[in-house]
C-alpha cells in the first residue's frame, strides 16, 4: 500500500471540518503534498515515523515525567503529515492576532491605569476585581513603550463550517514555540526534498526576532543590554524550550539563585563578579516571580525584582499582571474590547461563552450540559474541565456542586467540534482533531507573527482535548507561500 | 582528516540551509567550484551533488577520496600512529564504503549518513589526543591540521560568498557560513547574534578563541611548529617561522577593516597564498618534495 492508497481510502469524520478533504477531494494546499507523497510505501512512512521517534529522543527534544523519585524521558508526539495553511487563510489569522494582541494590550495598560472600559461599563468592573490574576500591584506601574503582552499564544480551532474561532489568549508564558521550531526540522529530516518544492514559509526566524525585541526593551540606552532568560529549573516541563531559546539566542539561562536584587537592579552572579540584567524573559509564573511580593514560599523567583521592575530598572517579559486579560472570564469581553479600542469589527471569531455567576446561563448551560464543555477561569492545560458530551451523569452531578461553590471561577462554551486533520497512526491515515497555537511577538516596532505555530493534536480517537498533558501530540505546521 | 571534517560540516549545513531556507538553492553551481574529474552538467538533482560530492570515486575532493588517501597515509606510517588511531581510520573507511551508506544519501536521509560520517570524524579527534604520544609524529600531524584548516576556512568563506552574490539578506548566508564552521552558538554569545559582516569576519579571521578562525589556526600553526625546533636544521627551521609569523603578522596589521567584499577577497588571496608558501616550504624543506 502506499500514501496515494492511503488517501484514497482516507474517511474524514461527517459535520466536521476536514484541513485535507472536501467531499472526497483533496483541498488546494494539500494536493501538492498528495502528489509528492503518493510514491511512498507503507513501510517507508513507518520507518520515517520510527525515525522521528528517535531523533527526538536522541536530540532530546523531551519532557520529563517524574515517577517514584525517578526522571523519565517522554517525546511530545509528533505526528509526521504535516498541517496545511494556505496563503490567504494565514493572512486572515495574522491580521486577527495582530488585532487582537492589539486590543488586549491596551486592555491591560487600561485596567492598570485609567480604567475607561471598566468606568464606562463595556467589561464589569466586579468581574475584572474578583479575577485572581489581577495584580494590584502593577496598578499605575510604567512598562517598557506600553507593551504588556509580548509574547503571546493564541489558541485558534475551526468550526465545521471552516471559520476560525480563538479559544484561548495566552498572554502569561505560552510554550511550545521551540516544538514549533523543531518540528520543522524533523519534517527535512524524514522528507527530504519536499520543503523546497511545497513552497513552505520558513519559521527560523522567530528567535532572532525575539531577541531584537528584548533587546529593544532594555530601560538603558545601551548597544548591547543584556538579556537572560529566567526558567524555574530542570524540573520544569518546558525546561527543554528554555534552555532552546536561550541557546538560540545566545542568552545566559538563569535560574533565581543566580540573580540578585541590589539597589533596585538586578545583577547576575558570574565568575568576573556581579553583571548588571537589562531584560530578563522570565518563564516563572508571577505568583513565584518575587518572594518579597508575590508568593513568599517560591524560591523560583528573585527578592526584589519586581520593585526594580517597578523603578524601571529591568524590563520584565511578559509583564506581570497579565492574567486578567486572558482569564477565561474576561475572553468574551474582548471582542468589545476590540471595538472599544480600535474601533475595528472582531477579525477572528469567539466561540459563546456562558459566565456561571449568571442564574440565566447557569441554568441554561445545566439544562443543555451534555452539549456544553465547562472550564476553569484561571486553570489551562486542559485541566479542570468538564466536556458535557463524554461526561457521565455521576461527573456532571459532583462538577454542578463544585460550580456552585464559587460560580465566578467557571465558564461554559458550547462543544465545538474543533477541525481534523490525517494523521498516520497505527499504519493507517486516521482523523485526529486539532487546534492552532499561532505565536504573536510584540516589540516597540509593532507585532509579528512568525508564519506557523504549533498544531496540536488529540491522538486518541474522537477526543477533542489536544493539550500535551493530556495525551495531545503535535504536527508540523506549513504556511505557503502561495 | 580535518579537510573530510570541514567539508563534511559545511556539506550538512548547506543541506540543511537548501531544505528549509535557501530557497532554490543552487547545488549545480557549487559542485562546479568545489570538484575536480566531474562533467557539472551531469549533476541534476540535490542527490547527484551530495553523492558526487561525498561519495564518488571520479572525484578526487570527495570525501570518500579524502577517507581513502588518509587510510593509505595511515598505512604507510602505522609505526608512527597508535593502533586505535589505525583502527579509527579503518572503521571511517569501511562506514564510507558501506552500501547503507549510499543507499541513505541516495535514498532517505543525508544527514543521518553525515551525521554518521561526523561521529567517526569526531573519534579521529579524540582518539588523536587520547592515545598519540606528544613526538615528532603528533606535532607534524596537528602541523598538517592546522595549515588544512586555515585553507578550509578560506575555501569555505570564499564559496559563500559566491554563493550570496548580491543577495540582499547577507545575515542568513553568514549565519550558514558560521553553521558549516561550528561558529553560530559562539557567535550569538559573544557578538550577541549580529551577524554583522564586520562581526562575522572578526571572528572568522582574528578570534583567538574560536577554533576555526584563521588567527587561532595560524597560532596553532605556529605552536606545533616550535615544537619541531630541537628536530630541524636551523636554517629551515628559520625560513617557516618566518614565514608563520609574517602570515600572523599581516593578517593582525591589515590596511583596511575586513567590512566590504573587496577586501575579504583581498584577505582571503593575500592569506591563502601566504600559508600555500608556507605548506610548500615545508613539503621541500622537512619532507624533500620539490
Amino acid at each position: 500500500m502506499s500514501f496515494a492508497r492511503l488517501t484514497e481510502t482516507y474517511s474524514s469524520p461527517p459535520n466536521i471540518w476536514d484541513e485535507m478533504c472536501s467531499g472526497g477531494s483533496i483541498r488546494p494546499p494539500y494536493q501538492s503534498l498528495v502528489q509528492s507523497l503518493k510514491e511512498i510505501s507503507l513501510a517507508d512512512l513507518s520507518s520515517k515515523d520510527d525515525m522521528a521517534k528517535k531523533l527526538f529522543m536522541s536530540q532530546g527534544i523531551t519532557f520529563t515525567v517524574y515517577n517514584s523519585g525517578e526522571g523519565i524521558e517522554k517525546i511530545f508526539p509528533f505526528d509526521i503529515i504535516p498541517r496545511i495553511i494556505h496563503a490567504s487563510e494565514w493572512a486572515h489569522i495574522e491580521r486577527g492576532i495582530k488585532q487582537r494582541i492589539k486590543a488586549l494590550n491596551i486592555f491591560l495598560e487600561d485596567v492598570y491605569h485609567n480604567q475607561f472600559i471598566l468606568k464606562d461599563g463595556i467589561v464589569p468592573a466586579a468581574l475584572v476585581y474578583s479575577c485572581p490574576n489581577y495584580l494590584r500591584e502593577m496598578v499605575d506601574v510604567k512598562v517598557p513603550h506600553g507593551i504588556y503582552t509580548h509574547i503571546a499564544g493564541v489558541d485558534l480551532i475551526r468550526d465545521s463550517d471552516g471559520s476560525f474561532y480563538v479559544l484561548e489568549d495566552n498572554l502569561r508564558t505560552p510554550s511550545g514555540v521551540s516544538y514549533m521550531l523543531e518540528n520543522r526540522n524533523m519534517t527535512y529530516r524524514i522528507f527530504p526534498g519536499l520543503l523546497p518544492k511545497s513552497n513552505v514559509r520558513s519559521v527560523k526566524d522567530y528567535p532572532d526576532l525575539l531577541l531584537k525585541n528584548l533587546k529593544a526593551l532594555s530601560p538603558q540606552q545601551k548597544s548591547e543590554p543584556r538579556v537572560v532568560l529566567l526558567t524555574p529549573g530542570i524540573f520544569n516541563s518546558a525546561y527543554f524550550e528554555h534552555t532552546t531559546l536561550a541557546r538560540l539566542m545566545g542568552i545566559e539561562l538563569v535560574e533565581g539563585r543566580d540573580l540578585v536584587v541590589d539597589n533596585a537592579k538586578v545583577y547576575m552572579k558570574t565568575t568576573a563578579g556581579l553583571k548588571q540584567i537589562d531584560v530578563i524573559y522570565r518563564r516563572v509564573d508571577d505568583e513565584f516571580i518575587d518572594p518579597l511580593v508575590f508568593n513568599p514560599d517560591s524560591i523560583l523567583g528573585v527578592s526584589g525584582i519586581y520593585y526594580a521592575f517597578r523603578k524601571g530598572n529591568v524590563a520584565l517579559v511578559n509583564a506581570p499582571g497579565n492574567g486578567v486579560a486572558d482569564d477565561k472570564a474576561i475572553y468574551p469581553y474582548v471582542p468589545a474590547m476590540i471595538k472599544y479600542y480600535l474601533n475595528e469589527e472582531p477579525i477572528l471569531k469567539t466561540v459563546p461563552t456562558y459566565s456561571l455567576d449568571n442564574p440565566d446561563h447557569f441554568k441554561l448551560v445545566f439544562d443543555s450540559v451534555h452539549k456544553m464543555v465547562i472550564k476553569k477561569t484561571n486553570e489551562s492545560g486542559g485541566y479542570g474541565m468538564l466536556m458535557g458530551h463524554t461526561a457521565s451523569e455521576n461527573q456532571i452531578t459532583e462538577y454542578k456542586h463544585e460550580v456552585m461553590k464559587n460560580p465566578r471561577q467557571f465558564i461554559a462554551q458550547p462543544i465545538i467540534s474543533l477541525s481534523s486533520v490525517p494523521c498516520y497512526i497505527d499504519g493507517k491515515m486516521q482523523p485526529r482533531h486539532v487546534d492552532l497555537r499561532p505565536f504573536a511577538l510584540f516589540g516597540p516596532q509593532g507585532i509579528e507573527a512568525p508564519p506557523g505555530g504549533l498544531t496540536r493534536v488529540a491522538l486518541r480517537e474522537g477526543s477533542l482535548v489536544v493539550n500535551s498533558s493530556q495525551g495531545g501530540g503535535s504536527k508540523d505546521t506549513w504556511v505557503l507561500t502561495s | 582528516m580535518e579537510r573530510t571534517d570541514n567539508l563534511l560540516r559545511m556539506l550538512r549545513t548547506n543541506y540543511i540551509a537548501s531544505q528549509d531556507e535557501i530557497l532554490d538553492f543552487q547545488w549545480k553551481n557549487y559542485v562546479k567550484h568545489t570538484v575536480s574529474g566531474i562533467r557539472v552538467d551531469d549533476v541534476d538533482s540535490y542527490r547527484e551533488a551530495l553523492f558526487v560530492l561525498l561519495l564518488s570515486k571520479e572525484n578526487d575532493s570527495s570525501i570518500f577520496t579524502n577517507i581513502v588517501r588518509a587510510r593509505e597515509n595511515a598505512r604507510s606510517v602505522q609505526d608512527y600512529i597508535t593502533k586505535e588511531l589505525w583502527q579509527n581510520l579503518n572503521d571511517y573507511y569501511h562506514l564510507i564504503r558501506s552500501p547503507e551508506t549510499e543507499r541513505t544519501i541516495r535514498e532517505d536521509d543525508p544527514v543521518t549518513a553525515m551525521d554518521l560520517l561526523l561521529r567517526e570524524s569526531t573519534l579521529f579527534y579524540g582518539t588523536v589526543d587520547i592515545t598519540m604520544y606528544r613526538g615528532e609524529g603528533y606535532a607534524f600531524l596537528n602541523l598538517g591540521k592546522y595549515i588544512e584548516r586555515t585553507l578550509q576556512i578560506l575555501d569555505i568563506l570564499q564559496l559563500r560568498i559566491q554563493d550570496m552574490g548580491t543577495s540582499p539578506n547577507e545575515a542568513v548566508h553568514w549565519k550558514y557560513l558560521l553553521y558549516s564552521l561550528s561558529g553560530y552558538e559562539f557567535h550569538t554569545k559573544e557578538y550577541k547574534n549580529s551577524l554583522a559582516t564586520s562581526d562575522v569576519m572578526d571572528q572568522l579571521f582574528f578570534n583567538t578563541r574560536f577554533p576555526h578562525s584563521v588567527m587561532y589556526a595560524l597560532l596553532q600553526t605556529d605552536r606545533y611548529f616550535d615544537r619541531l625546533d630541537a628536530l630541524s636544521l636551523p636554517e629551515n627551521f628559520k625560513e617557516i617561522k618566518f614565514l608563520i609569523g609574517k602570515s600572523i603578522s599581516d593578517l593582525k596589521y591589515r590596511m583596511h577593516p575586513v567590512t566590504e567584499v573587496k577586501y575579504i577577497q583581498e584577505l582571503i588571496d593575500v592569506t591563502r597564498t601566504q600559508v600555500v608558501m608556507c605548506s610548500g616550504k615545508l613539503a621541500t624543506r622537512y619532507f624533500g618534495y620539490s
